[in-house]
């Protein structure tokens, strides 16, 4: 249960990150001076730019929480913990 | 009822980011200049404030080490744990720093990057503190969680320079919010209300995954024990 639990936090991190990846690559290129709907674009773009922050901040917590929470639930602990030491 | 406990402060903290979320989207006002990509804001700082709180409670833990390891070695190994703890999660917060920012200066400034001070010191706090990490993860041998120690110790130098930096420097990064002069400070008391809901929030949160992170280590330091116990007692036998 614990289990999948945090592999289901892992996978909420994995979108979240697309996500963000896909709110910057996908946002329109800065309007010039000039252009009609310039404020409008500006907005737009701010708007992204706020939710790509804000995703990719839960993409890392909720990342490192995913990691963490599979390593606690994983077994046998001395087995991964004498390999993390180089001893294994 | 431990177990309670840890469960109704999960779900607090669940609670309290929701809450502070509504805060710095629906309740504080826009800024007049750069509008909604400010909102970043409630983010950023409070990400930057609690990787500093953590790094102080990693270097707690790494001068703790150094000074219990030849007289009090279970003493030792928790103030390691700490110091292991505070790190990682130290890390995490300043990659979020360091990943928001950018977002943020795009559209402030028009550029992702730039090798000013504020920005130039936390990079290279951010890849001491994953040195130390790297250092943890790979070396091997009974020196490996003293010269931890002290790279974490040289490591958190490095958060006065940050701090500091945009106070000893000319910087592209904005003046210090707080604590940088008479006119500094959140003027708007909304605006103040939901950096310090958030404020709240991150520090509930990295409290809760630095426990977790703590419970963990002191988990696997426990079954090294018992392992180095038993290959003895069966040396002995």
């Amino acid at each position: 249960m614990k289990k999948i639990f945090f592999r289901l936090l892992a996978i909420v991190s994995v979108v979240l990150l697309a996500r963000a990846a896909y709110l910057v690559l996908t946002a329109p290129p800065d309007p010039t001076y000039a252009s009609a709907n310039h404020d409008a674009v500006i907005a737009q773009l701010g708007h992204l730019f706020r939710q790509a922050a804000y995703s990719i901040t839960w993409a890392i917590q909720l990342g490192y929480l995913a990691w963490v929470g599979l390593k606690w639930s994983k077994k046998p602990l001395v087995e991964s913990s004498a390999a993390d030491n180089g001893r294994g | 009822m431990k177990r309670a406990i840890l469960g109704l402060y999960a779900a607090a903290t669940v609670g309290l980011m929701a809450w502070a979320y509504y805060q710095a989207i629906y309740v504080a006002p826009d800024e007049q200049t750069m509008h909604e990509v400010q909102r970043i804001f409630y983010y950023h700082v409070p990400s930057a404030m609690v990787a500093f709180l953590f790094f102080a409670i990693s270097l707690a833990g790494c001068i703790g080490y150094l000074a219990l390891r030849r007289n009090h070695p279970t003493r030792a190994q928790i103030a390691d744990a700490w110091a292991l703890a505070g790190a990682e999660v130290g890390v995490v917060f300043c990659s979020v720093v360091l990943v928001t920012g950018p977002l943020w200066g795009r559209r402030a400034w028009g550029m992702w990057w730039t090798w000013d001070a504020r920005l130039t010191t936390t990079l290279l706090l951010w890849l001491i503190y994953v040195s130390y990490l790297l250092l943890r993860r790979f070396a091997a041998g009974p020196q490996m969680q003293t010269l931890a120690a002290v790279l974490g110790i040289f490591g958190a130098l490095d958060v006065p320079i940050v701090y500091m930096s945009n106070r000893w420097w000319r910087t592209q990064h904005p003046a210090p919010v707080f604590g940088g002069g008479p006119d500094s400070g959140i003027k708007d008391p909304k605006m103040l209300a939901a950096f310090g809901w958030n404020l709240l929030a991150w520090v509930a949160w990295g409290l809760m995954v630095l426990g977790l992170r703590y419970y963990v280590e002191r988990k696997k330091q426990k079954a090294i024990e018992r392992e180095q116990l038993e290959a003895i007692g069966a040396l002995q036998a």
